[in-house]
């Protein structure tokens, strides 16, 4: 039971960061029905701006928020020099063109900086770990669920309250729709990058000041956990990603300490096959609606 | 005019042989062109081979084997427009399956002395360890593609991509079978590039023949267009999975020869990283075309080549570059990018040389009698009207709490021109994909003949019902010709017992002759409408769906319209259900009208009954005009 409840609450800790990434490439799809492997990248901008922050000597909370605000802008960049090109094109172009953008931005990574990662020191809070009765709790998972819970109910105030919220639940829902009702296509798409950009960097964030290094490549499998919650919660469906993620995140952590030795390489092969066998019986994933092509 | 000719029928058979010397003559210059494209760029890959040092002559047999895998991509992802990350998992599959049977027994038994099945006993020769390597490769590709072909666009990505990983995941944890992270070496090795060079033209041959296969034309269709695909009768899985196994098949020929060219195998060999690069491959030259994948091919190879070059430092144009690592994968993902985003259909587009040859050669030939007389003049034996009646009972469907379509139940006699008619929203093209078997209804049954309709849409086109579509859908980037020759392809298997109308009569009949070659996309709206209802009519159906087919025409136009449908139709012998909103064009076309308003039936009868109908006015004109 305490190893059960200790399992827990690893999980919602590692789920959370999913959640979060999970929760801006479904609303990426909503809007434009892409799925945006580029945006693990920008977790990696968030790394290399700590690193360099921090070997500067500058404090966490300066360089906190300037890690969430390139993120922010790296996502509106590529909105603006990359999407916005290819907005009306085929689900084939838009894929390759962020699998394109993620090539480009590993390689950059490793011609501006090194293809060795460069490390920093991880605050003390990281690793701190509080006994509370016989639970060993990590002071940075508390953190990691309670900024990301935060993170949900702020999303879902956003999308309800305000009129940038209505634009996209709108988009999301038919696109050709909300402009003919007025909703200007390049501003909430921006918008979407941006907020899915923020949700990102703040992600990042949690997970990168445990995480003590930068290098090229680190924003791929993250990533690629982020779009298997977001297709188990069903493309496009925001409360989908977050149960997608906090549950992939929970799966992850009892495989590990269930499955044997000799087999736990293989955890991510059976997450795969479950998600195969998934798209195969219920291609619109668990919660959301599909939706049909007109005629 | 030309219905009104008489003549004896067209016989079924002579449409056929059309169609198998059109593809004679796709297929033999294309092949013939590409073979040569090919031989080409050997002779000169040679020159700069002999003018070097022995990673040249590699870099040449590499190039060749590249080639071998992007045609293997091209088959599946060219032709179908799906886009697979999983083919390298099935190039893994076999060239391990490979390796572990063609390893010497005595290093076997060192590197992997514990493998299951007495594998480290067998030492069969390379090239049949590599047929049976192909063999398997095959079994895998289509036991993947019952799965990736059954879904479409983005779900078929992902579950090629978790493939992939799961593959190498498997190659890495199985220690005992492939000697995980470590590569497994001695692997007999190639010798010179010919087996390569053979590869390669292999390739060209099987990705040109498939292309020009009755499958591989199939399979376009649907890449072209899913919807209007399936209301041609065309299924989409079949021509998918056969395209994933040739492609899957080639693809592990591919993966076997790379092995075999290193000498050694390794979990991390066939990378989501190699997959980027060969999909670059094939997408920046043209993803459509054999042409475009050579081309492809060697813009990036060469490419890669040059950076490779300039980030390792050399003296060159008189001063020193600077050493920077991961230029050539700078230049990998800078390159695919620029194309996608400017063009999308890669660097040469459709182009192909076989097609561009042809054209050129027959532009400079003497002007051929045309075999059929262009414009409307063609006569075309009108034919009988066979086939019972297109009857709808109580057909309705809810959408949520809106019922959109309300127990209608219309009868439309063979060979006769039936209108249904109703303001915007009475749901009439809603009724029509009720018809077709685009929604599924909620109430109510289809009968053709007597016979139910029901499943997929493609199952009633070959039943004996075409459609057009209200926002017009015909194959974009096919030519005029092809798109209707497709639909007369399916007729062929399916409405045999039709007598149909040849490929060149509907393009004669519709005006269109002189265009044939265009590519669809390229026609004005009008013509586009046209070919849409050759296409249909090219199906041999008994029932001709149109659904608003002068929407966006002028009062003139749609007055043409009129006597076209009636031409194509008495062609034909089928009938017409016409859907449009248009009073006049309606009374105008057709015998029987059926009015809609709100989804349910509101009245029926000839032209002037309807016109003189009250409540059809209140319904048209508003309550005042009554």
């Amino acid at each position: 039971m305490t190893q059960f409840v200790q399992n827990l609450i690893d999980g919602l800790g590692n789920g959370s960061t999913y959640a979060l990434l999970a929760v801006g490439v479904s609303m990426l799809f909503g809007v434009m029905h892409l799925v945006n492997f580029a945006h693990g990248e920008l977790l990696t901008i968030g790394a290399y701006v700590i690193y360099g922050m921090r070997s500067n000597d500058i404090s966490w909370w300066a360089t906190i928020p300037v890690a969430i605000l390139s993120a922010v802008m790296l996502s509106m960049l590529i909105e603006f020099v990359a999407f916005r090109r290819v907005r009306t094109a085929s689900a084939f172009t838009l894929l390759l063109t962020s699998f394109a953008i993620e090539i480009l931005s590993h390689a950059a990574w490793r011609i501006g900086v090194s293809s060795t990662p460069r490390r920093y020191e991880a605050p003390d809070i990281a690793f701190k770990v509080v006994e509370i009765g016989p639970f060993n709790i990590e002071v940075w998972d508390v953190v990691s669920i309670a900024v990301a819970v935060a993170c949900f109910v702020g999303t879902a105030i956003m999308l309800r309250t305000t009129m940038f919220g209505l634009s996209i639940r709108a988009a999301s829902e038919d696109f050709d729709a909300a402009r003919l009702m007025g909703v200007k296509a390049n501003r909430v798409i921006s918008g979407a990058f941006a907020f899915a950009g923020l949700l990102a960097g703040i992600a990042g964030a949690i997970w990168l000041v445990r995480r003590g290094q930068a290098d090229p490549r680190m924003g791929a499998e993250p990533l690629l956990k982020a779009v298997i919650a977001a297709i188990i919660g069903g493309l496009g469906s925001l409360p989908g990603a977050v149960v997608g993620g906090l549950s992939l995140g929970i799966a992850e952590v009892y495989f590990r300490s269930w499955l044997p030795s000799d087999l736990q390489g293989l955890t991510d092969s059976f997450v795969f096959v479950v998600i195969a066998i998934l798209f195969v019986v219920r291609p619109q994933g668990l919660f959301n609606v599909a939706s049909a092509e007109r005629v | 005019m030309a219905n009104t000719t008489t003549a004896t029928a067209v016989p079924a058979a002579r449409t056929r042989s059309v169609s198998r010397s059109q593809l004679r003559s796709i297929a033999l210059p294309s092949l013939l062109a590409n073979w040569v494209l090919l031989g080409l760029l050997f002779a000169v890959g040679l020159l700069y081979a002999s003018g070097g040092s022995s990673a040249r002559d590699l870099l040449i047999s590499d190039l060749l084997i590249n080639l071998v895998l992007v045609l293997g991509f091209h088959i599946f992802i060219g032709n179908t427009g799906v886009l697979s990350f999983g083919h390298l998992g099935i190039a893994s599959v076999a060239a391990y399956t490979m390796a572990l049977l063609a390893v010497p027994s005595d290093r076997k038994t060192v590197l992997i002395p514990n493998a299951p099945w007495g594998i480290p006993e067998i030492e069969l020769s390379p090239l049949v360890a590599s047929l049976i390597g192909i063999g398997v490769g095959i079994v895998v590709a289509a036991l993947l593609g019952l799965v990736a072909a059954r879904t479409s666009g983005l779900a078929a990505t992902m579950i090629t991509l978790a493939f992939l990983s799961i593959v190498r995941q498997v190659a890495e944890n199985r220690k005992d079978l492939t000697g995980g992270a470590q590569n497994l070496s001695s692997v007999p090795r190639l010798e010179g590039w010919s087996w390569p060079l053979f590869g390669a033209f292999l390739a060209v041959l099987v990705a040109v023949f498939f292309r020009s296969s009755k499958t591989g034309r199939l399979a376009v269709a649907t890449r072209e267009d899913e919807l209007a695909a399936g209301a041609m009768g065309i299924e989409v899985f079949t021509p998918r999975l056969v395209a994933f196994v040739v492609s899957g098949g080639l693809v592990a020929f591919g993966g076997i020869l790379r092995v075999q060219s290193l000498g050694s195998i390794g979990p991390s060999q066939f990378s989501f990283e190699f997959t980027i690069l060969i999909l670059a491959m094939l997408v920046v030259g043209g993803m459509r075309t054999v042409t475009g994948a050579i081309a492809g091919t060697v813009f990036i190879t060469v490419g890669k080549e040059v950076t490779r070059f300039l980030g390792d430092g050399p003296d060159f144009l008189g001063f020193t570059w600077p050493v920077v690592d991961g230029l050539p994968d700078l230049f990998l993902a800078g390159s695919l990018l620029a194309v996608l985003l400017t063009r999308p259909n890669g660097l040469l587009g459709e182009f192909d040389l076989g097609g561009w040859a042809m054209r050129r050669f027959r532009r400079s030939a003497p002007a051929a009698p045309a075999s059929v007389p262009d414009e409307m003049a063609a006569p075309v034996a009108p034919q009988q009207a066979t086939g019972g009646e297109l009857v709808t009972s109580g057909l309705g469907v809810v959408f949520g709490g809106f019922t959109a379509v309300d127990d209608v139940s219309i009868t439309v006699a063979p060979g006769r021109i039936h209108g249904l008619i109703g303001p915007n929203g009475a749901g009439k093209t809603t009724f029509v994909n009720l018809l077709t078997g685009l929604v599924d209804p909620t109430t109510g049954t289809v009968h053709l003949g007597g016979k139910e309709l029901s499943g997929a849409p493609y199952t009633r086109a070959r039943d004996g019902v075409a459609r057009t579509f209200q926002n017009l859908r015909v194959f974009p980037s096919l030519s005029v010709r092809e798109n209707v020759a497709v639909a007369d392809l399916v007729a062929h298997d399916h409405r045999s017992h039709r007598v149909g109308v040849s490929v060149d009569e509907l393009l004669a009949l519709s005006g269109l002759t002189h265009m044939a070659d265009r590519s669809a996309a390229t026609l004005d709206y009008g013509n586009q409408r046209r070919l849409e209802i050759a296409r249909a009519a090219a199906l041999r159906p008994d029932f001709l769906l149109l659904d608003e087919p002068t929407s966006g025409m002028s009062s003139s136009e749609s007055l043409e319209m009129v006597d076209h449908v009636r031409r194509v139709a008495t062609a034909i012998g089928a009938g017409v259900l016409v859907i449009d909103h248009d009073l006049g064009f309606i009374t105008n076309i057709c015998e029987h009208i059926t009015v809609l308003d709100q989804g349910a039936v509101l009245a029926e009868g000839t032209a002037e009954e309807i016109q003189r109908d009250p409540r059809v006015i209140e319904a048209y004109l508003g309550s005042g005009h009554a």
